[in-house]
């Protein structure tokens, strides 16, 4: 098959110049180790579920507090469940950040003054959504305190009892899965279309265009080196970011085929996509500048860094169709929960389709031409 | 039968230029045709489009019969290609870029072995064959892409100024390398010069061109015959008027007479014969010989003559006013 040999090529080239290889591994880890303990801010859109399990006067007020702080200062973003098992599977799978619990005997226990409480489940491992969210639902049972319980403000004083459904993760922790994604993207930016930007440039490309070669060839074999390397990168990264951070895989091996799935994926798309911005460019230079668009675009608004939900409708919009949203999505519920394939089955479904349509528009669009 | 090569009324323009003005030529079976023309001249426009690179803008080209722009990956088969910039890869071996070539044109994998082998030997690289190609001088990489080119056995070999920038030693290599090949294996040499001694050591026949168009085709000795086959005595006369220039023209053996720079350039039928005249004439009219060569005819005459200038003179007027289109847009080295 001729793209294996347009692949081996490319391979032989890399491995006689590791140089690119080893600072496209550094610089996610420095990455991380600066960001992971430099990072602050107000967070908005928090989606939360609420379960109400009482019908009394008191939990129709914690209501309305919660709603007070949708409207008010948009920190979060309720949506009502009646059943709690089904709510906390929601946040397992990454579809919510916390559950409010408000249990049956909410109104009666505030009435008799017996340490009235609502049940907070959160998804600690992130750790920014989780606090920002356990902080305002606080603040809304102090305000309920002060209409209600002036009285016997002591006794009757609603106790938060808040959950984290996993076990503590750092804030520079939960950068991990974004690093992956930022090695899975730079190793893109150097493979792949960026090889035949060279041959172009250097002239090279005259001879193998005169070959055989289609444009399938040359297409699938940049990008079936590209994945190759990029994937060794990205799993180096990942393992020197555990290391940093201290994070132990959760889940067997099942995460682990899942995590090395979700990388090729990755890798594939971005591989993909990146070929159908820069097939026909042919100059480093040109390359140079899209790479760092392209990273400001794609990185930021993929929640490695901030929530999804806390940005703005244009910004959460464009998360929708970015690739690396998805792929963060997937790597934290790999790596930091250590969920099953369930939970990333919307993201693998994205990729596929997103491969696809990609790799369509990389071969109709190249030039096999001069 | 069909030829090796057929073009027919080929046009190639970039926007306003025309660098391939209604081309037509057929290179035959087991000969090896030069293109020879200035750089810009669209030696290298014609040699892509035949090597399915670039499309025509019209007209019709065909290799062992096969039309370049309806069958283009059948074409492929056909040819091999030496590209005028160097292009083997730099961080590969001689013995890697062989094989990895190979398998674009799905050599298999024995045959591929006994070829790497037969050519590395033919082109003297041998005992380099492990070696990275980053530690090869230019003559040995241009020795590389011609095996390279031939990996596949090809039909038809095309190459774009295969010695442009090499020393003249290995130059000569390259030529009699190519002259081997053609003489072991009868294989059809397409090629392109801008060296009028290249031209004339390979070629059985030239295609002089110029300006996108071929002015001269033929035979280097049919090319020179066809200027008239004289002697050329070159002179710098002082005190010589337009008066002499018509006593010279009108003398019986001058059969014609050129200006170049301060020189003039006088056809005569024999050298021998017609100084000692000569000398007598320029003797009594009070005319002084400063300079005085004598040489038989060369290539570079026949371009004189077709073109009306040399083809030095040609290049620095295609810097000023036309866009070298089929040069490579960039070469190794080049400053970014």
């Amino acid at each position: 098959m001729r793209a294996l040999a347009v692949s081996e090529r490319d391979l032989k080239r890399f491995m006689r110049n590791p140089f690119v290889i080893i600072a496209s591994i550094f610089m996610p880890l420095m990455y991380l180790v600066i960001m992971g303990n430099s990072f602050q801010g107000e967070l908005k859109h928090l989606p939360v579920l609420l379960v109400n399990q009482d019908s009394g006067p008191y939990s129709r007020r914690v209501v309305e507090l919660l709603q007070a702080l949708e409207d008010g200062p948009r920190t979060l973003e309720i949506t009502r469940e009646n059943d709690q098992k089904k709510a906390v599977d929601m946040v397992r799978d990454g579809f919510y950040k916390g559950v409010i619990i408000i249990p049956p005997d909410f109104s009666k226990n505030v009435v008799k003054n017996v340490e009235p409480q609502v049940g907070l489940l959160l998804d600690n491992t992130d750790s920014i959504s989780a606090g920002s969210i356990s902080g305002v639902v606080s603040r809304a049972m102090a305000y309920l305190k002060a209409d209600y319980l002036a009285v016997r403000p002591d006794r009757a004083t609603p106790q938060l009892r808040s959950i984290e459904l996993y076990k503590k993760i750092d804030y520079d922790a939960s950068l991990v899965p974004g690093i992956i994604v930022m090695a899975i993207f730079m190793g893109t930016t150097f493979t792949g279309a960026f090889s035949l930007v060279m041959d172009k440039f250097l002239g090279i490309h005259e001879s193998y265009l005169s070959t055989p070669l289609t444009r399938f060839d040359l297409v699938a074999g940049t990008i079936m080196s590209g994945v190759l390397i990029t994937t060794i990168m990205s799993i180096i990264v990942m393992i020197g970011g555990l290391m940093i951070t201290g994070i132990k895989l959760a889940g067997g091996i099942g995460t682990l085929v899942l995590l090395l799935v979700t990388m090729v994926l990755t890798a594939l798309g971005l591989l993909s996509m990146i070929f159908t911005v820069l097939g026909r460019a042919d100059h480093p230079r040109i390359v140079g500048v899209l790479v760092g668009f392209l990273n400001v675009i794609f990185y930021f608004p993929s929640g490695a860094v901030y929530p999804i939900e806390s940005l703005p409708n244009w910004l959460r919009a464009f998360a929708k169709v970015n690739p690396e949203a998805y792929a963060v999505h997937a790597f934290k519920e790999l790596i930091l929960k250590g969920s099953g394939f369930t939970a990333i089955r919307g993201d693998l479904m994205f990729f596929v389709a997103f491969i696809a349509f990609m790799l369509c528009l990389a071969t109709l669009t190249f030039k096999r031409t001069m | 039968m069909a030829y090796a090569a057929e073009v027919k009324n080929i046009v190639k323009k970039f926007q306003s230029v025309t660098a391939v003005n209604d081309v037509s030529f057929s290179v035959n079976e087991g000969e090896i045709f030069g293109f020879l023309g200035p750089n810009g001249a669209g030696k290298t426009t014609l040699i892509r489009i035949l090597t399915c690179l670039m499309k025509p803008t019209s007209g019709q080209a065909s290799i062992r019969g096969i039309d370049v722009v309806k069958h283009p990956s059948l074409v492929r088969r056909n040819i091999g290609v030496v590209s005028q910039a160097l292009t083997s890869d730099l961080d590969l071996t001689a013995y890697e870029n062989l094989n990895i070539y190979g398998k674009y044109f799905d050599v298999p994998k024995k045959e591929r072995k006994e070829s790497i082998d037969y050519l590395l030997g033919k082109v003297d690289l041998k005992d380099r064959a492990k070696d990275l190609v980053a530690t090869y001088s230019g003559g040995m990489r241009r020795r590389l892409e011609i095996a390279r080119g031939l990996i596949h056995k090809p039909y038809i070999l095309f190459l774009d100024e295969p010695t442009i920038g090499l020393d003249p030693q290995s130059r000569r290599v390259i030529w009699e390398l190519l002259q081997k090949i053609r003489k072991e294996t009868g294989l059809t040499i397409f090629i392109t010069t801008h060296y009028m001694d290249e031209a004339d050591v390979l070629c059985d026949r030239i295609g002089i061109i110029d300006y996108g168009k071929i002015v001269a085709l033929d035979s280097p000795a049919n090319l020179k015959r066809t200027i008239g086959g004289f002697d050329i005595i070159e002179v710098t006369l002082g005190n010589f008027g337009p008066e002499g220039m018509e006593k010279l023209k009108a003398m019986p053996f001058v059969k014609s007479v050129t200006e170049k720079d301060e020189s003039l350039r006088i056809y005569v039928e024999d050298a021998a014969k017609s100084m000692p005249v000569l000398f007598e004439e320029f003797k009594k009219t009070g005319v002084i010989i400063e300079y005085l060569a004598i040489h038989e005819q060369t290539l570079e005459d026949v371009f004189i003559h077709y073109t009306g200038k040399t083809i030095r003179e040609a290049e620095t007027q295609k810097v000023n006013f036309f866009i070298g289109a089929g040069a490579p847009r960039r070469m190794p080295g080049a400053r970014i």
